[in-house]
C-alpha cells in the first residue's frame, strides 16, 4: 500500500522535476535573445562599456558614428547633430535609443546578421563581433533639409516612394550626442544641459511629433473619396459657394471657410477645391465618405497604430497617429459627424506625425501603393578603420519590401493629377506655389503637393505642414516624397511649402549627373 | 561510484582557476583534495563499519555536493570572507568545514543509530523540541534580510528551521505509521458530504497553524512551503488519498492570500514574481538579474568564472546560497543546470526506493518524508529561480552556501542509510528463515 503511494509520489516528483526543467529551458534558450537584448542586463553595460562597436555610414559611406576605446571604457562620437534623432545614442550612462537602440544587437555584436553564424558562434564561444551599417539617408540632403528648417522647430523626412528608402529624416532643435555618449562620468551633465535646452531637443518630432495636420489631411480625405466612389472628380456641392461665406452647419457645429482672398468663391469640383483648399467642400467629401468608411481608409494608410521604420525586431518605431480621439492606442469611433467634418480639412481631434505624412504623400506618388520605409540599407564587415570609409564585405542587405495598395492606382492618378494643379495650376499656385522645384533651379519637372496651415487657436501661429513629391507629371516614376513641418510656421505656403520644394529640388540635382 | 568524484572535482578547481588567472596551472588544490579524501574516508568508513545502507546515496551526494564545492570556490573571491567557527574565512574553506561536520554526523546516525526506538517512541517530545526550538527563534532569534531564522550559539550561526524539519518528519512519520488506517479509511458523514475523521485531523490543523506562524513571526515563506509541502506528500502516501493534498494545498492557497493582504513583504515578493520587469532595479532586481543569467548562460554556458551575476550591482545578494542554482546555469548553460537536476532527481529516487525496501510503516514513512524533505526543497528553490513559483529563500541541498542546511541535509541522508541498512538486515533475515526453514 505504502510502496503504490510511493511509486505514485515519485512519479509526481518526476514530472515536477520536468516541469522545473522546462522552465529552465524557457530562459536558457527559448527567451534567452529576448533577455539578452534588454538594456539593464549586466552583459549588455559591459559591452557597452568596453566593447568595440560597429560604426555607422550614411548612403555615400561618410562615416556618422564610431567607437574607440580609450582609458578602457569606450567612447562613441557622432559627426552629424542632423542625425541625432534617427541615430539616436549609445550612452554607457543612460542606454541607447533611436537606430543604435535597435541596432545594438548588431552594433554590439551580441548577435550576427545571420542567425547561422550565431549557432555556429555560441558553440565556439567566440567573442561579439561587431558589425557596421550604411544607411538609405544621404548626408547632403540630411544636412540640406536641417539648414532650411533653421533655428524653426520642425522635421523634414523624405522617402524614395518607389523602394521606402528614408532619404532624409530630421529634427529640429538637434542635439550632439558625443559628450553622452562618452565618459560615463561626464555624461548626465551633458544630458542635463540638453534637457535644459529650448525646445526640447530630445525630442525626434520625425517620428514622435503629434501634429494637427491642418489641409494636408484633404488628401487622405480625397483618397478616400474617390477610392470609395463616395465623389467623382467632377462631383460639386450645390450649396457650397453660398457656405463659404456662411458657413456649413453640421450638427449645430459650423464649418467656417478659411481666408480664401484673393479667390472668389465658386461652384468649385475636386481639382479646384484642392487648389484653393477649401474646407466648405472637403467636410462635404468626408461626410459623403462616412464615418466607417473614413476610419476605414485612415487605417489604410497605416493611421491609428504605430508604423516602423524597417523590419520586427530591429524596426524604429513611430508613434501612432491617430484621425479621432486615442482609445487605447487606437483611434476610437467618431463622436458625430462634426467631427467628421472637421477631420475632412485635418482639424478635430487629428493628430500625425511627420512619418506618417511622408508616407501619404509617397503612397500618391508610388500609384497607391504604400511602401514599406526602411532606413537601414545593409550590415558590414567592421570597417579596419571608420576614418577610411566602409568595408566592402557585406553580410546582409535589406530593401523596402513589397508594400501595401491603398487606393487604386486609378484613384492615385486622379490625386496625383490634383496635387500637381495644386501646386502649378491657376488657383494652386497662389496657395502652394512656393513649393514648385521649379524655384529652385529644376526645369521640365512638374512638382505634386499640398500645404496645410493647422489652426491651433486664437493666440497660437498655426503650425505650417507641406506634402508633394517630384517627378509628378505624366507618368514619371516620381523619385522623392516629402513631409516638412515647422512648427509656429505660420501659413504653410509661407514656410513649409518653400522647404518642401527645396529639398526635392535638391535631391534632384544631386541625381541629375 | 566515487570514482568520478575524483576527477570532477579537481577539474572543476583546475578549470576556475585557469578562467579566472589566466595561468595555465591548476592553481591552488588543498580544498578540492580535502573534499575528495573527505568523500572517500566516509565510504571506506561505512565499509569497514560493515554498513549495508543503499550504495547510491553517498555517491550521488558527493557528486552533487562537489558540483556545490567547485561554485563556492569559483564564487569566493566575488562573495569574501566570513566569520565562521570564530575564524575569518572565505567561504569555499567555510564550506569544506561545513562538510567534515556533516559527513561526521551522517557517519555517526548512519553508524550509530542501529534502533529506531528513540525517534519513534518519542515522537511527541520530538515535536515539543521542535515546537520550542521555533518558539525560542521567533523570540530570540536574529533578524537577517527582513526574516528571522537565525539564532547565534557564539560565533558560530545556525538556522533552526532546518532541523526543525527533521524533527517534524519524525513526528508525522511516528504520527501517520500509528494512525495511517484510520485516516484512511474512517468517514464521518455530514449529511451527502464524506469528510474525513476530525479528531484525527487535529494534527494537520496543528501543522498548518504552526506553518503560518512561521510566515508570520518568521517571514521564512521558503520554509514555510517546504514545511507544509512535505507534510502533505507524507499525508498522501500514508492514505493515498489526494483529496487531502488537494485540501492541503487549497487551504495553503488560501493562507497565502490572506498573508498577500496583511503582510507587506509577502506581498513585495508575489508582485516581484509576477511582473518583475515592471521594476527591475528594486522589488524585481534579484529574479531579472537572476533570469539574466540564465539567459547569458543559454544551452552550453559561459564556462566557469564568467559567470557576471555575483558582481551585478556590485555584489549580488544571495549568490552563494538562494542563487547559486543562477550561477549554475550561467557558467554550466542548461546542459549543466540538467545534469544537476538529474542528480538531485536520483538521490530523490534512492530515497523513495529505501521508503518502499522499508519493514515497517514508521521506516517507511520516515525515508518519505526525509526524502521528501530533500527533493521539495531542491524543486522550491530551483522552481523559485526560474520564476515558475514566487521566489523564497531557500537552499539548494548540497549545493548552496550554509552549514546548517548541510548538516540537516547530510542527518536526512544518515537517516536514509540507516534506515536502508536495517531494511538489508531484515532482507537477509528473511531469506536466512526461508533457507533454513523446515
Amino acid at each position: 500500500m505504502i510502496a503504490t503511494n510511493v511509486r505514485r509520489l515519485a512519479l509526481y516528483l518526476l514530472l515536477s522535476f520536468a516541469v522545473v526543467s522546462a522552465g529552465l529551458s524557457w530562459w536558457q534558450v527559448i527567451d534567452a535573445p529576448t533577455l539578452e537584448a534588454r538594456q539593464d542586463n549586466p552583459e549588455v553595460i559591459v559591452a557597452r562599456r568596453t566593447m568595440p562597436r560597429g560604426a555607422i555610414f550614411d548612403a555615400q559611406g561618410t562615416l556618422l558614428a564610431s567607437s574607440r576605446l580609450s582609458g578602457g571604457i569606450s567612447r562613441r562620437s557622432y559627426t552629424d547633430p542632423a542625425f541625432a534623432h534617427v541615430l539616436g545614442f549609445s550612452s554607457i550612462r543612460f542606454g541607447t535609443s533611436g537606430i543604435e537602440r535597435a541596432w545594438d544587437d548588431v552594433l554590439s555584436g551580441r548577435t550576427d546578421p545571420n542567425p547561422l553564424n550565431d549557432i555556429v558562434n555560441d558553440i565556439l564561444d567566440r567573442p561579439p563581433t561587431p558589425s557596421d551599417l550604411t544607411l538609405t539617408i544621404d548626408q547632403r540632403l540630411q544636412d540640406f533639409a536641417a539648414s532650411q528648417l533653421g533655428g524653426d522647430a520642425g522635421a523634414v523626412v523624405a522617402i524614395d516612394p518607389a523602394t521606402g528608402a528614408i532619404l532624409a529624416m530630421t529634427s529640429t532643435p538637434a542635439y550632439d550626442a558625443t559628450p553622452i555618449s562618452g565618459d560615463p562620468d561626464d555624461a548626465p551633465a551633458a544630458y542635463a544641459r540638453i534637457q535644459e535646452q529650448a525646445g526640447n531637443p530630445l525630442v525626434d518630432r520625425a517620428r514622435q511629433g503629434h501634429y494637427t495636420p491642418g489641409s494636408i489631411m484633404k488628401i487622405v480625405t480625397a483618397s478616400a473619396a474617390l477610392d470609395s466612389g463616395a465623389i467623382t472628380p467632377r462631383t460639386t456641392f450645390a450649396d457650397q459657394p453660398q457656405e463659404e461665406t456662411e458657413g456649413f452647419v453640421v450638427q449645430g457645429f459650423r464649418v467656417r471657410e478659411h481666408d480664401l482672398s484673393p479667390v472668389q468663391p465658386a461652384l468649385w469640383a475636386f481639382s479646384e477645391a484642392l487648389q484653393v483648399s477649401s474646407n466648405i467642400f472637403f467636410a462635404h467629401v468626408g461626410l459623403e465618405v462616412g464615418t466607417d468608411a473614413y476610419l476605414d481608409y485612415a487605417r489604410r494608410f497605416g493611421f491609428c497604430s504605430p508604423l516602423a521604420i524597417g523590419s520586427s525586431p530591429r524596426a524604429l518605431s513611430v508613434t501612432a497617429s491617430f484621425v479621432t480621439a486615442e482609445q487605447d492606442g487606437d483611434c476610437s469611433e467618431f463622436s458625430d459627424r462634426a467631427e467628421l467634418a472637421q477631420a475632412a480639412f485635418g482639424q478635430g481631434r487629428v493628430a500625425v506625425t511627420p512619418v506618417q505624412m511622408a508616407l501619404v504623400a509617397a503612397t500618391i506618388a508610388n500609384d497607391g501603393v504604400m511602401p514599406q520605409p526602411y532606413v537601414v540599407r545593409d550590415v558590414r564587415a567592421h570597417a579596419a578603420s571608420a576614418s577610411t570609409g566602409p568595408s566592402d564585405r557585406i553580410l546582409e542587405t535589406y530593401g523596402g519590401g513589397g508594400g501595401t495598395r491603398v487606393v487604386s492606382s486609378q484613384t492615385a492618378s486622379q490625386v496625383r493629377r490634383a496635387m500637381v494643379d495644386a501646386v502649378q495650376a491657376p488657383l494652386g499656385r497662389l496657395y502652394a506655389g512656393a513649393g514648385a522645384v521649379s524655384n529652385f533651379g529644376i526645369t521640365g519637372v512638374s512638382t505634386a503637393g499640398k500645404t496645410g496651415t493647422a489652426e491651433l487657436g486664437p493666440n497660437t501661429p498655426p503650425h505650417s505642414w507641406f506634402i508633394g513629391f517630384v517627378p509628378a507629371q505624366g507618368t514619371a516614376q516620381p523619385a522623392i516624397a516629402v513631409a516638412v513641418i515647422v512648427e509656429s510656421g505660420g501659413s504653410g505656403s509661407g514656410r513649409a511649402a518653400p522647404i518642401g520644394g527645396a529639398v526635392m529640388a535638391e535631391w534632384l540635382k544631386l541625381h541629375r549627373n | 561510484m566515487l570514482l568520478p568524484l575524483l576527477v570532477l572535482v579537481p577539474l572543476g578547481f583546475a578549470a576556475t582557476h585557469i578562467a579566472t588567472s589566466g595561468k595555465a596551472d591548476v592553481g591552488p588544490m588543498q580544498l578540492a583534495a580535502a573534499y575528495v579524501v573527505m568523500m572517500l574516508a566516509a565510504h571506506f568508513a561505512l565499509v569497514a563499519a560493515g554498513h549495508r545502507g543503499d550504495p547510491l546515496l553517498l555517491p550521488l551526494v558527493a557528486t552533487i555536493g562537489g558540483v556545490g564545492m567547485v561554485m563556492l570556490n569559483r564564487l569566493s573571491p566575488d562573495v569574501g570572507k566570513t566569520a565562521a567557527f570564530g575564524l575569518d574565512l572565505d567561504i569555499a574553506t567555510t564550506q569544506v568545514l561545513w562538510f567534515g561536520v556533516g559527513v561526521a554526523a551522517m557517519l555517526a546516525v548512519a553508524i550509530g543509530l542501529r534502533d529506531d526506538r528513540v525517534l519513534r517512541h518519542y515522537k511527541y517530545t520530538w515535536a515539543l523540541a521542535g515546537i520550542a526550538l521555533l518558539v525560542f527563534t521567533f523570540l530570540f532569534g536574529t533578524e537577517v534580510n527582513g526574516a528571522r531564522l537565525w539564532i547565534y550559539l557564539g560565533p558560530i550561526g545556525f538556522q533552526p528551521g532546518e532541523f526543525i524539519k527533521l524533527v517534524l518528519v519524525v513526528f508525522i512519520a511516528g504520527y501517520l505509521a500509528e494512525h495511517r488506517t484510520l485516516l484512511r479509511d474512517a468517514v464521518w458523514r455530514l449529511g451527502p458530504i464524506r469528510i474525513p475523521p476530525l479528531p484525527y485531523l487535529l494534527p494537520m490543523l496543528a501543522i498548518f497553524v504552526i506553518v503560518m506562524l512561521v510566515v508570520v513571526f518568521g517571514k521564512d515563506l521558503g520554509t514555510a512551503l517546504l514545511f507544509f509541502g512535505i507534510f502533505l506528500t507524507m499525508l498522501f502516501v500514508a492514505t493515498g488519498r489526494r483529496s487531502y493534498v488537494l485540501v492541503g494545498v487549497l487551504l495553503f492557497l488560501a493562507g497565502s492570500f490572506v498573508a498577500s493582504r496583511l503582510f507587506e513583504h509577502v506581498a513585495r515578493r508575489i508582485d516581484a514574481w509576477v511582473n518583475p520587469f515592471a521594476d527591475p532595479s528594486g522589488a524585481g532586481y534579484q529574479t531579472v538579474q537572476s533570469l539574466y543569467a540564465f539567459g547569458r548562460g543559454g544551452l552550453f554556458g559561459e564556462g566557469l568564472g564568467q559567470s557576471l551575476l555575483p558582481t551585478a550591482g556590485g555584489r549580488f545578494f544571495g549568490v552563494e546560497t538562494d542563487f547559486i542554482f543562477a550561477v549554475v546555469g550561467e557558467e554550466l548553460g542548461a546542459v549543466g543546470a540538467f545534469a544537476l537536476l538529474a542528480l538531485a532527481m536520483a538521490l530523490v529516487f534512492r530515497g523513495l526506493r529505501v521508503a518502499m525496501l522499508a519493514r515497517d510503516d514508521f521506516s517507511a514513512m520516515l525515508a518519505v518524508g526525509l526524502t521528501a524533505g530533500l527533493g521539495l526543497q531542491t524543486l522550491i528553490i530551483a522552481a523559485g529561480v526560474v520564476k515558475l513559483i514566487p521566489l523564497t529563500g531557500i537552499t539548494f541541498p548540497f549545493v548552496s552556501y550554509g552549514g546548517s542546511s548541510l548538516l540537516a541535509s547530510f542527518l536526512i541522508v544518515g537517516l536514509l542509510l540507516a534506515i536502508s541498512h536495517r531494511n538489508a538486515l531484515a532482507a537477509d533475515a528473511e531469506a536466512g528463515r526461508v533457507e533454513r526453514g523446515p
